[in-house]
């Protein structure tokens, strides 16, 4: 009976994802393979006969892959640091990591924007002290669209981690340390596995955001360096290729599917337990 | 020659001394234990000794080489830790093994090592299990064998049983002394448990404010403590004040306020001062009869006051000419309340601090 009632309390949520989501998503995905004569999946072998297509794909999968590894390796060892600081110091350093996700995506594009820029900061600054002779391109490349990514997204690096190394007991630190473990050794033997969780959803997080981010990879890489969500973008509003749109999401939402599974995979590894 | 010796060493958190000139030896072999009340520095000490924390002043040389800069993990002291410390996400057998990986000890002696040590402790049928799926005690277990099996130089015990009722701890710790003999592995041992600490160890030093008041055999501590706060702290709950009248090699006199006389074996004055505490147990004082003669040495006149029941005993106490005194007596009679007695404090029990 009790058990029952409680079914009904996630009516509505399912309801909710059902309309909005499920069933938009379903009937984009339907669209990809429904042919003149039944289903097919004629659609994706186009997309993967087109050199250009792929080359996107590629460069996609490659920009979210660097972002996701630049975030691991700078949001690792800050995310220890800040896990290992007195409750009330540590508060404040999670303001400061969480600050830039409190702006939007497009404010935040511009401001680097301003500093890649071609009469940006850096190049201003290089140029003045003679370190170069004409500016650098720095904005509109694939360096650009990485730049923001990890300034995006390394938040949500940090946090995950965070959130799983200030349960770890500075004791384990000392007794690796002392049963003849450098602290980078002890590090690596034992803080390094227990942050794994942790990892593993930051990494995904920071992966399946970057391979679906629209805004920075738009203003920062422009034209010469599309991704997938502008491509699709462009063939759905630009173009009006609603079908090749569908195809495009689909493999973005597959790729994340499977990149994920990867991930999870991978951390039963890493962490050497189950 | 000492094993372990910690030379006017201070230590401090921020403007908080915690150690002061704090001086330690210890001989090869030994169990000493560190007994005190909480905050007295303790954990501060072994994590010292461990290396866990830099002292601000002072040296510590172990087995003649100065260790005080020396880094933990190039110490090779076995350390337990009050909370285990065990790698939650290792096996009991990884948890063992992990000092031994690190020496780069060969598979089959690692084996061999580990499974040989987890016998010893009474795990070997709890090789493959995780931390979380034992007992406090098997944890403990595991705790002291990963810490044994790299065959320290020292071992550093925290507390390592206070998580344990009391049945488990009493086999606990009976254990350690025997594995402890065994190996002959020097150990410093923590604790604020008194049976505990005088049951296995070698010498105890009973620890205040810092300080190491007394450091001894634990059968010297317990019958003739050296400090008023060591003296408190171990049982002795009734402090005279007396003054000196003649000193001898045997036997010494000494008067009380009221001029009552007491003579004390001279091998119980622990100062020379001319005004000291005679201490004594509540267990020592006999009630001898009611009222009478008081010109009798070594006795006092008292009314019975509050009694509590102890088991054993009764507890009474005891309103006397200098002051109130706690009294044991036997449970064939139970004195009333008011009821007056003589009480007689026997010279070889009496201590003087
Ligand atoms: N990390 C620290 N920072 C500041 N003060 C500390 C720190 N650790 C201990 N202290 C202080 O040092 C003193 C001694 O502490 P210590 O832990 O050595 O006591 P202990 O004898 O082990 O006590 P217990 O029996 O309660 O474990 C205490 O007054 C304590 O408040
Ligand atoms: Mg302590």
């Amino acid at each position: 009976m009790k058990n029952k009632a409680n079914y009904l309390l996630l009516l509505p949520g399912l309801i909710l994802l059902g309309l909005f989501l499920f069933v938009p998503l379903f009937s984009t995905i339907f669209q990809t393979i429904r042919g003149k004569e039944g289903l097919t999946l004629v659609k994706y072998f186009d997309f993967f006969k087109d050199s250009y297509y792929i080359s996107i794909y590629l460069r996609t999968l490659k920009l979210a892959l660097i972002t996701t590894l630049i975030a691991v390796m700078l949001g690792f060892p800050t995310a220890y640091y800040i896990s290992r600081t007195n409750k009330k110091v540590r508060g404040l350093y999670i303001m400061l990591a969480v600050f830039p996700l409190l702006t939007s995506s497009v404010v935040r594009s511009f401001s680097w924007m301003v500093i890649l820029g071609r009469n940006g900061i850096v190049n201003t600054i290089l140029l003045n002290l003679n370190i170069i002779n004409e500016p650098l391109k720095l904005l509109y490349n694939e360096f650009a669209i990485v730049v923001g990514l990890v300034y995006l997204f390394l938040p949500l690096m940090i946090m995950s981690l965070v959130g799983v190394m200030e349960n770890i007991d500075n004791d384990l630190m000392e007794a690796a340390e002392s049963l003849g473990a450098s602290r980078l050794k002890a590090f690596i033997k034992v803080i390094f596995p227990l942050s794994v969780p942790g990892l593993i959803v930051g990494s995904v997080l920071v992966f399946t955001g970057s391979l679906t981010a629209y805004t920075t990879p738009q203003l920062l890489g422009g034209s010469n360096a599309k991704v997938l969500s502008t491509l699709v973008y462009q063939n759905a509003m630009s173009l009006f290729d609603w079908d090749t749109a569908s195809v495009l999401a689909t493999i973005m939402i597959l790729t994340t599917l499977i990149v994920t599974t990867i991930i999870n995979k991978l951390s039963g590894k890493l962490s050497g337990k189950r | 020659m000492a094993l372990l010796n910690l030379k006017d060493v201070s230590v401090a958190y921020g403007d908080n001394v915690v150690l002061k000139d704090f001086n330690l030896n210890i001989k090869k072999g030994d169990l000493v234990s560190l007994l005190g009340p909480s905050g007295c520095g303790k954990t501060t000490t072994l994590r010292l000794i461990g290396g866990f924390i830099q002292a601000n002043k002072g040296k510590f040389i172990f087995n003649d080489k100065d260790y005080t800069k020396v880094p933990v993990h190039k110490r090779e002291f076995g350390f337990v830790f009050q909370s285990y410390a065990l790698f939650p996400h290792l096996s009991v057998f990884d948890n063992v093994a992990f000092g031994l990986k690190l020496r780069k000890t060969p598979k089959g002696e690692i084996k061999k090592r580990v499974m040989e040590m987890l016998d010893i402790v009474g795990l070997a049928d709890y090789s493959k299990r995780y931390p979380k799926e034992l007992s406090g005690g098997q944890r403990q277990r595991v705790a002291l064998a990963r810490a044994l099996v790299i065959k320290p130089d020292l071992l550093l015990l925290d507390e390592p049983l206070s998580n344990l009722d009391a049945k488990l701890r009493v086999k606990m710790r009976v254990g350690i002394r025997k594995i402890q003999k065994e190996l002959n592995i020097t150990t410093v041992y923590v604790t604020h448990d008194q049976e505990e600490c005088f049951s296995i160890s070698d010498k105890v030093a009973v620890m205040n404010e810092g300080v190491i008041e007394h450091l001894d055999t634990p059968q010297n501590i317990y019958d003739n403590p050296k400090t008023e706060f060591v003296a408190n702290f171990v049982g002795f709950e009734n402090f005279i004040d007396l003054s000196l009248q003649s000193k001898n090699e045997d036997i010494s006199t000494y008067n009380s306020k009221n001029g009552r006389v007491f003579k004390v074996k001279s091998t119980n004055i622990n100062s020379n001062k001319e005004t000291i505490k005679g201490a004594i147990r509540p267990e020592e004082i006999k009630i001898v009869n009611k009222g009478g003669d008081n010109k009798d040495e070594n006795t006092l006149d008292g009314i019975v006051g509050i009694s509590t029941f102890l088991g054993k005993e009764y507890q009474y106490m005891v309103d006397t000419e200098v002051g109130k005194l706690l009294v044991n007596g036997n449970t064939n009679k139970r004195y009333k309340e008011g009821e007056k007695v003589k009480l007689y404090l026997p010279k070889e029990k009496m201590v003087l601090v």
